[in-house]
């Protein structure tokens, strides 16, 4: 089971925990298994091209973009971390 | 940065300052509401120590129209916007005009800074492609933001511009994350988009349009 760090504003997806436990072998496999237990989370990180374009997706201090992108392989000790854009203060 | 020394500081805002400002915008008080932002913030920047005439106070929104004027203008470039479209105005403008820039940004309990250098790779646009838009981007109210979220921000930008204007260019390509809920601070050093539009090879932002920053006011 990887662990997903949730950002602040997905947290009304996920009962307010700010860190998940899903199963995958890949960071797609992840995301979809977090759809199941968290309905809606698919698609504020997804669109048809794959991750949306003002979102980041980490395996530990790795942008996917750079790895093999959803397809990124995960270990069980992996931390997956989502960075959305922001804009306030 | 002004008690660091600071030998100039141009201020750019169009805005008054507001009673739900006061919690996180340490310049203001309660007697500034309904003032000019820029008076207000001008008065208590000389009372903590500005040098005489190093506040330069420019009274508009940064916009297509002055955005690469006012990126030339100085050394290192401070944006702490509140909406999208003036985040990647700068980060385009900072870019043209081989500017570094420090983006802040701080929403509920989250806060990001990241340091670009003046060549960019990576850049705002390597971090985030283009503007959001659609549900995506819940307005600024929905979100609202804790004080102390804010001041973290506001102090890692200027330790990161204070660190540019110093010839520290191993900030550059950095990006903090700091979750208020959690206190971890995450610190990740960027990749350049190998097709970015701003910054790579493949770049075709070339000038600035108004066209292209059309987007949501406010997300998180």
């Amino acid at each position: 089971m990887a662990t997903v760090r949730i950002p602040t504003p997905l947290r009304t997806l996920t009962g307010g925990e700010d860190q998940v436990q899903a199963a995958g072998d890949t960071v797609k496999d992840v995301i979809e298994n977090l759809e199941k237990n968290h309905p809606g989370i698919r698609e504020r990180l997804l669109d048809d091209k794959g991750v949306r374009r003002f979102v980041n997706i980490y395996v530990g201090d790795e942008d996917i973009r750079f790895l093999d992108g959803l397809a990124t392989a995960l270990k069980a000790t992996d931390e997956i971390s989502i960075v959305p854009a922001i804009a306030g203060g | 940065m002004v008690e660091a020394g600071i030998g100039r500081l141009v201020l750019c805002d169009d805005d008054l300052v507001d009673e739900t400002n006061l919690h996180r915008q340490i310049l203001f008080s309660e007697a500034d509401v309904g003032t000019d932002k820029l008076l207000a913030a001008e008065r208590e920047l000389y009372r903590l120590g500005a040098r005489p005439g190093s506040i330069e106070l420019v009274r508009s929104r940064f916009l297509p129209d002055n955005a690469r004027d006012l990126a030339r203008s100085v050394d290192v470039v401070l944006e702490g916007a509140d909406n999208f479209a003036t985040k990647f105005l700068c980060a385009d403008a900072c870019f043209l005009e081989g500017r570094p820039v420090v983006h802040g940004a701080a929403v509920r309990l989250r806060a990001t800074v990241l340091c670009v250098a003046p060549s960019g790779a990576p850049c705002y646009r390597c971090l985030f492609e283009d503007l959001p838009s659609g549900r995506a981007a819940p307005n600024c109210a929905e979100a609202g933001v804790l004080g102390p979220i804010v001041g973290f921000a506001g102090a890692l930008m200027a330790d990161r511009a204070l660190s540019v204007l110093l010839g520290d260019n191993r900030v550059f390509g950095n990006l903090v994350s700091f979750d208020g809920k959690t206190d971890r601070a995450r610190e990740v050093t960027l990749s350049a988009r190998p097709r970015c539009a701003l910054c790579s090879a493949e770049r075709n932002i070339e000038s600035i349009s108004y066209d292209r920053y059309t987007a949501a006011s406010c997300a998180a």
